[in-house]
């Protein structure tokens, strides 16, 4: 209980330094007007001003007047509007290793911005004030895509990662940030579910930097009942962003009960070196009771450590624990065994590499490091 | 003076004129207190056709009273609101004003409405007039209002908008509107429409406007959600009177207004029982619909299943035969 009100105070001050920090960013940063539109890039016409929605795999028919199922994009006349085009509702710094990823360019801050909405609806969420929201119902600030990669530079952030709801649902902004800072150096990275179609995230690998998603589980079970989506797209997802040979990593929340089995995991494992080869960093992260799942107790540490196991006995190299201390979180030269990144929470040090490869043995590490 | 379900539903279109009731309750018919059957009364006359996309206050508040008398057995109409309100309680009158004043609840209507409430005693201080948004409150014609009566949108509700607790109701966890949080008691006067997705949108439907994220619930055609939602106490505890304003209804293409497939009714709906309620109102609509030769819901693959659900889940009645259906007319 405790931890998850220091969540939410955390999400809470996340907004609210959006709105409060001209440190953060600048003079001229001014809450959103409410609900202003910006068409969407990916829909299809129905006629009698109805709408379909292409950009995620729920293909939301859309009335008039009415929205999709992530809140934030509207039917209006038979015109499909984005909502939430340049308008964040989280801002913040933070250290690339908390997205997480930790092979794209460790040690280094990436300028967090967010929007409210989200195409799934997971009921272990732990940003759900935010990401369960309409864009009505959250404080906003006007901050387009110029601005922010502005303020990632006056940040001295290296990159701009579009994260804590699901930036599928800003794709138009999320694109144009991308954009405008692969033209200025400051590369973007998406935080997301993979909840998204071929067409637009193929789009998307050709301006953003580096992409982690979120395997929920490796059960359609699993993405039905606690998400509220498809484990196939996701799974397809994956696929794309290999053959796009974009940088990405693997989180999956480990929740007691409902995706721990090892044969889970076994499957989840196998799937992932066959398909997409055994350089892909997996996270494990621990889970915390939230939102609409508070009847289950935390993830017992050795059911981390178990699943790291299966992962890395089927031949993963990389496979890490999150949101728990502990040596897991440590890079590890997959021919040697010695440390080459030490993390401690979010305190990193490169102790063990020369430019890409192991200082020891010259294994050449996959990533991003400069 | 009941009638079937299909005698009902083409009465709504003028077929079935000799099954009605004359306008002015007759206190020695059996009422519905009586019977035992949820009662819903169809209120149906031209005056009640919209002129400038409003009704008469004078009309609707006569076909109110009446209908009152019919479905709490008092022998007045005054009586007969306060057997349902007391002046101790605060009164929410949740509208539905998404498509504009061309298909919202009718100001005329909750003018009626009001005055029932003021002589069973419910100041205009403790009444609340409310939607999601005062945008569309008054994109409906309303003027907000912050002293008696208030009329105001959700997002504007002191305190903020939507409460920070989550409540849960079986499959649907959500933040529910500080308004309906604070009311004692609920008047739901929804617009009868077909709808895209869940097929009808009626009385149960209309709550969706009462929480913060309603775009999660319309999968599988909103079965088993709206039903979730009204089994919620703070909706299910405080309703007590449904309002449907079917002086226009959208048969098709719901739930903005399209005028090709908007038709005038010049009728009301009246019952306590929303699951009653909704049944007779999606009969009505599937009679339209036939007439205009539209496919049924079913055929069309967006049958209202959350019906049958909110009577499973002990909401109400959807069974025809324990329904009474009361039409008045004239006035």
């Amino acid at each position: 209980m405790t931890r998850m009100k220091s969540r939410r105070r955390f999400i809470r001050n996340v907004s609210m330094a959006a709105l409060a920090s001209p440190l953060l960013l600048g003079r001229g940063a001014r809450p959103a007007a409410a609900a202003s539109g910006h068409e969407a890039r990916y829909y299809e016409k129905l006629g009698e001003m109805k709408v379909k929605c292409t950009l995620c795999p729920h293909e939301c028919r859309v009335a008039d007047l009415e929205r999709g199922t992530c809140g934030v994009r509207e039917n209006r006349g038979g015109t499909y509007y984005t909502l939430v085009y340049g308008n964040p509702c989280s801002v913040h710094t933070d250290p690339i290793e908390k997205k997480p990823l930790f092979h794209y360019l460790p040690g280094t801050q990436a300028f967090s911005i967010a929007t409210a909405g989200c195409n799934f609806s997971c009921r272990f969420c732990q940003n759900w004030e935010i990401s369960q929201k309409r864009p009505e119902q959250v404080k906003s600030v006007e901050l387009g895509p110029a601005a922010v990669v502005h303020a990632a530079r006056k940040n001295n952030c290296r990159t701009v990662a579009h994260t804590y709801t699901e930036p599928v649902v800003f794709f138009e902004y999320m694109l144009d940030c991308a954009a405008r800072g692969r033209e200025a150096g400051i590369p973007s990275v998406m935080i997301s579910n993979g909840y998204i179609q071929k067409q637009p995230m193929r789009e998307l690998c050709r301006v953003l930097g580096a992409v982690k998603i979120d395997l929920k589980a490796f059960t359609e079970k699993f993405y039905g009942e606690q998400c509220g989506g498809r484990l196939k797209p996701v799974l397809d997802t994956l696929l794309t962003l290999k053959e796009e040979k974009i940088w990405f990593e693997i989180v999956v929340l480990i929740v007691p009960t409902l995706n721990d089995g090892p044969a889970e995991i076994e499957s989840m494992s196998r799937w992932i070196f066959k398909e997409l080869g055994p350089d892909v960093p997996l996270h494990f992260s621990r889970y915390y009771p939230t939102f609409m799942i508070k009847n289950i107790p935390p993830t017992p540490p050795n059911a981390l450590h178990a699943a790291r196991k299966i992962a890395m006995d089927n031949g993963l190299k990389f496979v890490y624990i999150g949101n728990l201390l502990s040596e897991a979180e440590n890079t590890f030269c997959p021919s040697c065994g010695k440390v080459l990144i030490r993390r401690l929470m979010f305190s990193v040090t490169v102790e063990g590499m020369k430019s890409n490869r192991c200082k020891f043995c010259g294994t050449a590490i996959p990533g991003v490091f400069a | 003076m009941t009638l079937s379900r299909r005698e009902f539903s083409k009465t709504l279109i003028g077929t079935a004129m000799g099954a009605v009731v004359g306008f002015g309750a007759d206190p020695t018919s059996q009422t519905a207190a009586e019977t035992g059957k949820s009662a819903v009364i169809l209120a149906r006359s031209e005056k009640l056709k919209r002129i400038d996309d409003d009704i008469g206050e004078e009309s609707a508040r006569r076909f109110l009273d009446d209908a009152l008398i019919r479905l709490t057995g008092k022998p007045k109409a005054d009586l007969a609101w306060k057997s349902l309100f007391s002046p101790a309680e605060t009164v929410g009158i949740k509208l539905s004003c998404l498509p504009g004043r061309k298909l919202s609840s009718s100001r005329g209507l909750v003018a009626a409405i009001v005055s029932g409430l003021s002589r069973a005693g419910v100041g205009p201080g403790r009444i609340v007039i409310w939607e999601r948004t005062n945008r569309e409150l008054e994109n409906a014609g309303f003027r907000l209002s912050r002293s008696a009566p208030r009329v105001i949108g959700t997002d504007d509700a002191e305190g903020g908008g939507y409460s920070e607790e989550l409540e849960a109701s079986g499959s649907v966890a959500t933040c529910f509107s500080r308004i309906i949080e604070r009311v004692d008691a609920l008047i739901n006067v929804p617009v009868l429409k077909d709808h895209d997705v869940t097929g009808v949108s009626i009385g149960m439907k209309n709550f969706y406007g009462a929480i913060h994220n309603p775009n999660k619930y319309h999968g599988q055609h909103g079965d088993p959600f709206i039903a979730d939602l009204c089994r919620h106490r703070f909706i299910h505890g405080k309703l007590r009177l449904t309002v449907v304003d079917a002086t226009r209804i959208q048969i098709q293409n719901g739930p903005a207004y399209y005028p090709k497939y908007a038709k005038d009714h010049g009728a009301l709906l009246i019952g306590r029982d929303p699951v009653a309620v909704d049944q007779c109102g999606w009969n009505i609509l599937e009679e339209l619909r036939r007439r205009a030769g539209f496919p049924t819901l079913a055929e069309a693959g967006r049958e209202p299943t959350y019906i049958r659900t909110a009577a499973r889940l002990g909401l109400g009645e959807d069974r025809d035969e324990r329904i009474e259906r009361i039409v008045l007319e004239n006035g």
